[in-house]
C-alpha cells in the first residue's frame, strides 16, 4: 500500500509559466523515508510546498498529489489546511523564522493540537511538554515557558519536530532541517529525527543538498536536477552505483573526508558538464 | 600544478622569518552590562606569514568575535593584537588603513555581504575607492585590477556590468573573494565562506580558496564549524570552546590525534554516509 503516490506534478511560476518542477513521479510507502537530493533551484522545496499545499497563488500545479487515497490537487485551502499538521507535517529549515518570537514555544506546539484535536487548556499542556520531551528536550516545562530567543539552535529545531509530530502525522516533510546548524548539533537532531520517525511510525521527505546527511535518515533517494528526477533508488545502490553523472558528481562531493589534504577536491563539474552560466 | 606543492613553498620561505605577522596576547572581549558575557577569554596566538590556519567551534565558541577583532573591526576589553610589529589595539580608525589594505575579509552569506544595488564591478573595485585604503595602496589602474581579480576567481569578464541577484550562490562567493582579492592583501580572512553553499558548489570555492592562497602567497585565516572542510584548505588548526583555545597543533595532528574530548566531538560529528 502506498501513502503518498505523485504522479506528473509539475509546478510552474508567474506570466511566463517558468517550470520549476517537470513532470516528476514518486511512491511513497507507509514509514518509508525518501531523501531529495539536488542542488538549489533544482525544485526539491517546491516539491516539498506543493505535497503541503504551501505554494503561492502565482503557481499553477498539475498532476496528481495522492495522500492516503485523497487527491491533494485543486483540493481548495481550506480543506488541506485540516490536513496539514495533522496527516502530515513540516519541518523548515530556519526554526527562528519558523517560530513566532513573540509567543511562547509551549503555545505553539499547543496550538497545532488545539487546531485538530480541538481540546482545551489543560491536558495539552501536559501532552506538550511530553512530546518536547520526547524530542529530547529534558527540561521540558522550562523550554515550554521560554520565547524561541532564549532557546539554542539545536532547542528550537527540536521544537520544530515537536509541533511536526505532536499529531502523530502520517507523513513529516523535512526541508534542509539541520542546514542552519552546526554539526555538532545537526548530528544530535538527525540521530533524534530517526529515533522519532520509527517511534512515531511515521512517513518522511527529508529535502537536502547533502547526501551525507540524507543517508543518516532516509533508505531511499531521488535525485533532482533543474526540475527532474534524473536517477532513484536505495541510498546504498545511488552511493555505490551512480548511474547519471550528475549523481555520481554528488557521491564525489559528498565524501570530501576521504580526499587527501591537500588535494582539488572533486566538483560535479568534473562529472557533469554544465554551461557556466548556471 | 598541486595547491600542495606552492603551499608547501610558501611556508618554507615563511619559516625563516622570525618575527609573527599577527600576535594576539591574553584577548578578552566581554559583552553585556558589567561584561557578563565573555565571548573570547584570554586567547593568545600567532600566525607565521603564509600560515593557513583554521579557527573551528560551535556558535557561541568565539570565533566570529576573534576575527573580528583581529580585523579592527572591533576592540577587546583587555589584551593586545599587534600586526607586523604593530600594535592595532587603540589605534584609530585613520590610522588603520595598513591593516585594512593587508587584511581583507569573505563573510558567510554572499546574498548579505553584497550590496544588491551596486554592480558586480563597482562591489569589487569599493575597497580602491575607499579613503583609508588608498593611502596605504600602491597607485593601481581599478579597471586593470577588476579584469585581473574576476579572471582570478574564473568569473567571465562581462560579469562587472551584472547585478548579484543574477549570479548562483558559489558565483556570489567568488565576487565576494574578488573583492577581497583587489587591493592585494597579505592575509584573507574568510568566515564560514562555505557554509551557507551547497555541497556540491562548496568544493569549488575551496579549490578556488586553496589555489588563490598558493599562487598569491597569501596567509590564511579559516572559521568554520566543519572540520572537514578545514583538512583540506590549512596547515594548522585552532579550536576554540566557550571563548577558549581548548586545543591547538598542525591540521595533521589534530585530525589523526585530537587530543580534547571536545575536538573528538567535532570529528565524530563530520557527516558520513550511511548505508
Amino acid at each position: 500500500m502506498t501513502l503518498l503516490a505523485v504522479r506528473d506534478l509539475t509546478v510552474r511560476f508567474g506570466r511566463r509559466r517558468l517550470v520549476a518542477v517537470d513532470s516528476i513521479s514518486f511512491d511513497l510507502g507507509p514509514r518509508q523515508r525518501l531523501g531529495i537530493i539536488g542542488e538549489s533551484g533544482s525544485g526539491k522545496t517546491v516539491t516539498a510546498l506543493a505535497l503541503m499545499g504551501l505554494l503561492p497563488e502565482t503557481a499553477q500545479v498539475s498532476g496528481s498529489i495522492q495522500l492516503a487515497g485523497r487527491e491533494l490537487v485543486g483540493l481548495p485551502d481550506s480543506a488541506i489546511a485540516r490536513l496539514r499538521g495533522d496527516l502530515m507535517s513540516m519541518v523548515f529549515q530556519e526554526p527562528m523564522t519558523a517560530l513566532d518570537p513573540t509567543m511562547r514555544v509551549g503555545r505553539q506546539v499547543a496550538e497545532v493540537l488545539l487546531l485538530h484535536a480541538g481540546r482545551s487548556g489543560g491536558p495539552a499542556r501536559a501532552q506538550v511538554i511530553e512530546m518536547l520531551h520526547r524530542v529530547g528536550l529534558s527540561d521540558s516545562e522550562r523550554v515550554a515557558d521560554s520565547y524561541p530567543h532564549q532557546l539554542s539552535g539545536g532547542q528550537r529545531q527540536r521544537c520544530l519536530l515537536a509541533m511536526a509530530l505532536i499529531n502523530s502525522p502520517d507523513l513529516v516533510i523535512c526541508d534542509e532541517p539541520t542546514t542552519a546548524l552546526d554539526v555538532t548539533v545537526q548530528a544530535k537532531v538527525l540521530r533524534l529525527l530517526d529515533e522519532v520517525l520509527t517511534a512515531e511510525s511515521a512517513a518522511c521527505v527529508f529535502i537536502s543538498h547533502d547526501l551525507a546527511v540524507v543517508s543518516q535518515v532516509c533508505s531511499d533517494v531521488l535525485v533532482m536536477l533543474d526540475g527532474r528526477i534524473v536517477e532513484a533508488g536505495p541510498v546504498a545502490r545511488l552511493f555505490t552505483a551512480p548511474e547519471h553523472p550528475y549523481t555520481r558528481g554528488l557521491v564525489a562531493t559528498s565524501r570530501i573526508d576521504e580526499v587527501p589534504p591537500g588535494a582539488r577536491l572533486p566538483t560535479v563539474e568534473d562529472f557533469f558538464p554544465r554551461e557556466q552560466a548556471r | 600544478m598541486s595547491a600542495d606543492d606552492a603551499g608547501g613553498g610558501v611556508l618554507g620561505t615563511s619559516e625563516t622569518s622570525s618575527e609573527p605577522l599577527y600576535r594576539v596576547t591574553d584577548l578578552t572581549r566581554s559583552f553585556g552590562r558589567g561584561g557578563r558575557v565573555r565571548a573570547l577569554d584570554g586567547v593568545s596566538l600567532e600566525v607565521r606569514r603564509g600560515q593557513r590556519l583554521c579557527i573551528v567551534g560551535e556558535s557561541g565558541s568565539g570565533k566570529s568575535t576573534l576575527i573580528r577583532l583581529m580585523a579592527a573591526l572591533d576592540r577587546p576589553t583587555s589584551g593586545e593584537i599587534s600586526f607586523e610589529g604593530r600594535s592595532i589595539v587603540g589605534m584609530r580608525e585613520r590610522e588603520l588603513g595598513f591593516l585594512r589594505a593587508a587584511v581583507q575579509l569573505v563573510f558567510q552569506d554572499p546574498r548579505s555581504s553584497l550590496n544588491p544595488r551596486m554592480t558586480v564591478g563597482s562591489i569589487v573595485t569599493e575597497p580602491l575607492r575607499s579613503a583609508h585604503l588608498r593611502s596605504a595602496l600602491d597607485a593601481v589602474d581599478p579597471r586593470q585590477r577588476l579584469t585581473e581579480v574576476l579572471r582570478a576567481v574564473d568569473l567571465p569578464t562581462d560579469a562587472a556590468t551584472r547585478y548579484p541577484h543574477e549570479f548562483s550562490g558559489g558565483q556570489r562567493q567568488r565576487i565576494a573573494i574578488a573583492r577581497a582579492l583587489a587591493p592585494d592583501p597579505a592575509v584573507l580572512i574568510a568566515d564560514e565562506p562555505v557554509s551557507a553553499l551547497d555541497v556540491s558548489v562548496r568544493a569549488q570555492v575551496l579549490n578556488l580558496l586553496s589555489d588563490l592562497v598558493a599562487a598569491r602567497g597569501l596567509t590564511l585565516i579559516f572559521v568554520s564549524h566543519d572540520l572537514a572542510v578545514v583538512r583540506h584548505l590549512c596547515d594548522s588548526v585552532i579550536v576554540l570552546k566557550q571563548g577558549r583555545i581548548e586545543e591547538q597543533g598542525s591540521a595533521a595532528q589534530v585530525f589523526a590525534h585530537p587530543r580534547a574530548a571536545y575536538t573528538q566531538a567535532l570529528l565524530a560529528a563530520i557527516p558520513q554516509i550511511r548505508l
